[in-house]
């Protein structure tokens, strides 16, 4: 092995023992705001990962949207969810063995894909396919501009649109009523001595 | 008089080039709508729905226009008649539900601006959906018309009910499209990277990937099916249209079904040329179910809005016996003639049980007896869309039910047919019923009808003559096109047959 896949080998070992400490530290912290963190520790380590693997778009997507957005979002509402520390979950029921044992089948079946395509890989012919691909030499991020702009400028600007519809429709059911109450008593003053059967009904 | 001509032409060319110029024109209508309302600053409602009004007709005029010209193709889309057709009926439909809307919003107390905001999102996210080529364009099209329809559907958020509606609609419209998600990720990996779906039908390789061909028709079926409401995704129809607010519901009952159909439709069409025997089964078995089980639960309902839920339920399991029976010399003439003729019937109904409900303020079937009395207008209205939707003869559904199962005969679907022809009965049953409870002349009237005078005066005094007359002529446009259209049943399908691809 040369110096560039020793030094690829080595980010590697160090960032996967912090996916894998975040994600056990997620489920069995009893205290939820850690549990979040950690989370937010997970998301990290991965868009990390996705920085090894030369997906440098992917990466700064995954950190704006996972661990600036989402998990800023979590830990949010676990905080202000005041809960007392949860009971003691030693119990393990039915449930915990059968998930475990369906995660555990789901494990191991992944990891002999991954050795199936692994073999299909190191056989010599599809080595050399694989490196006339030539993928070191594109930039992405100037590629996937590229095609935004071009070949899906639609999708792009519809997902504008979808955004500012998407603000309006969740302002709507939080914002206080009182401006528009104010309105609509003056516009129908008169009206509001004969509701009483339109209140008492089961419709509004 | 050269520059006129001169002008002309160019205009012409303009309007050919653009084929997404009606969209354009409702994305117009949408910004202006948002920067009106921050000007007027909550002010003078009625010019908002005036401004969807005339978007709405310009945009129709524009796609008409283009209809009856030469077009130019254009890379994400292609331009047949096919899409514009669904264009068209979406348009149809926003223009129509929003007239019966208005009177309903002021009525309710709620705020007034974000309504046609969020009708005008939702028809544009149909239109688009109607001709989207693209992988990634079918999703997000599809994501703005569910996003839209559950900000609508929870629109009225004091009610408990609405709240309920637009949850259900929400994580069910979110399940269903991560499912057609992970289609879509099966279907690009599979064509090698591609996105349109023409090429990706060029690149699959049918004889090596047959069974995971069939597991991503599989997924496809399972995320679009739900906006359809076929049989085994339909749990969230009658709950959700029982909650939303009534012109809520009539929009989406037509707008999102005649979108996912033209999806549906495009999707199995192209993708899966090779398999139809075995999608034909599979969604002839669906097709069956949803009409037996639309069609006998109907019976037991008690609130109108439910019973139009099961109905819709059912008619969506007729369509579907029209969009197996597609052959070459009549394309999908059956199913969107009778999409058509659905959308008035199915409005008409909308329209009049918004008034209806806005002054007694009930939604029990068993409140609407003896309405003739009170209100033979409104009473001989719903009688003629409600035997229009069983098809009874001279109504133009009995001629779209006619024609779509004649084409499900002569395709050789005996099974399905005799299946419709059955619950068709039944469903006629169960709208006579409801005829015959307002028609009746009962001595003790009800509670809510004694109070249902007074409340008529009170609404039209109010409300500007321009408004209160606006559902009264959605309610007249749909009885006259319910009842019409089966005389003019000719030139439509005429139109409607040039759509095989």
């Amino acid at each position: 092995m040369n110096l560039s896949e020793l030094i690829h080998e080595f980010i590697l070992a160090l960032i996967e023992p912090g996916i894998l400490v975040g994600s056990i530290g997620t489920v069995s912290f009893i205290n939820t705001a850690n549990s979040a963190f950690s989370l937010g520790l997970v998301f990290t380590c991965i868009s990390l990962l996705y920085f090894a693997l030369n997906a440098d778009f992917i990466a700064a997507a995954q950190l704006l949207v996972y661990v600036g957005a989402i998990n800023v979002l979590i830990v949010f509402a676990v905080m202000i969810t005041d809960q007392s520390v949860s009971s003691d979950s030693e119990k393990r029921g039915i449930g915990y063995f059968t998930a475990l044992g369906a995660c555990s089948i789901l494990f191991l079946t992944i990891v002999c894909i991954f050795h199936k395509i692994n073999d299909f890989y190191s056989s010599s012919i599809h080595q050399s396919e694989y490196l006339k691909l030539n993928l070191f030499e594109q930039n992405d991020v100037q590629n996937i501009g590229y095609q935004l702009l071009n070949k899906f400028l639609v999708p792009f600007e519809l997902a504008s649109l979808l955004l500012l519809v998407a603000l309006v429709g969740a302002i709507n059911p939080a914002r206080d009523e009182d401006e528009g109450k104010d309105i609509a008593e003056n516009q129908k003053k008169s009206f509001v001595s004969s509701t009483s059967p339109r209140d008492k009904s089961s419709f509004f | 008089m050269n520059d006129i001509n001169s002008f002309l032409s160019r205009l012409n060319s303009i309007i050919n080039f653009s084929t997404i110029l009606p969209k354009i024109i409702l994305i117009v209508g949408l910004i202006t709508i948002v920067i009106t309302d921050l000007v007027n600053k909550g002010k003078n409602a009625n010019f908002l729905y005036k401004i969807f009004l005339i978007s709405t007709l310009v945009s129709m005029g524009i796609l008409f226009y283009q209809l009856i010209s030469v077009i130019a193709f254009e890379d994400l889309y292609t331009n047949n008649t096919f899409n514009n057709l669904f264009r068209f009926f979406i348009l149809i439909c926003s223009f129509i539900s929003v007239l019966l809307s208005v009177d309903y919003v002021l009525c309710s107390k709620i705020s007034l601006v974000e309504f046609p905001l969020f009708k005008i999102s939702a028809g544009l996210g149909g239109m688009i959906l109607s001709c989207a080529t693209n992988l990634i364009t079918i999703y997000v099209s599809l994501e703005f018309l569910a996003l839209s329809s559950c900000f609508l559907s929870g629109y009225t958020k004091r009610d408990i009910r609405s709240n309920e509606a637009s949850m259900k609609f929400l994580l069910m419209s979110g399940a269903s499209s991560s499912s057609l998600l992970n289609d879509f990720s099966l279907l690009y990996g599979f064509s090698d990277g591609q996105v349109q779906l023409d090429n990706i039908i060029d690149k699959i390789l049918f004889s090596q990937y047959i069974p995971i061909i069939c597991i991503s028709a599989a997924f496809i079926l399972a995320g679009t099916a739900f906006k359809l409401s076929l049989f085994p995704f339909h749990q969230w129809t009658p709950d959700v249209y029982e909650g939303s607010p009534t012109p809520v519901v009539a929009f989406f009952s037509v707008t999102s079904k005649v979108a996912a159909l033209c999806l549906f439709t495009r999707l199995f069409r192209l993708i899966f040329p090779y398999l139809s025997n075995e999608w034909h089964i599979v969604v002839e078995l669906l097709a069956i179910s949803s009409m037996i089980l639309g069609n006998l639960i109907v019976v037991t309902q008690r609130s109108f809005k439910r019973m139009l839920a099961y109905s819709s339920i059912s008619q969506i399991g007729y369509v579907m016996i029209g969009i197996l029976a597609a052959d070459l010399e009549n394309g999908y003439a059956s199913m969107i003639t009778y999409r058509f003729i659905y959308i008035f019937m199915n409005l008409g109904t909308f329209a009049r049980i918004t008034p209806f409900s806005l002054r007694t303020g009930s939604d029990n079937i068993k409140d609407y007896a003896g309405l003739y009395m009170k209100d033979p207008v409104l009473t001989f209205s719903l009688v003629l869309c409600l035997l229009s939707l069983g098809g009874i003869p001279p109504l133009s559904g009995f001629f779209g039910k006619l024609y779509l199962f004649w084409h499900g005969w002569k395709a050789g679907l005996y099974l399905s047919v005799t299946v419709a022809l059955v619950t068709s009965v039944i469903s006629i049953f169960y709208y006579l019923k409801i005829i015959k409870l307002m028609l009746t002349k009962t001595t003790n009237l009800v509670d809510t009808l004694k109070t249902y005078e007074n409340q008529k005066s009170l609404v039209s005094s109010i409300i500007s003559t321009k408004l209160k007359s606006s559902v009264e002529m959605a309610m007249i446009l749909c009885a006259l096109a319910s009842t019409l259209s089966g005389l003019f049943m000719d030139p439509i399908i005429k139109i409607t047959r040039n759509t095989f691809f």
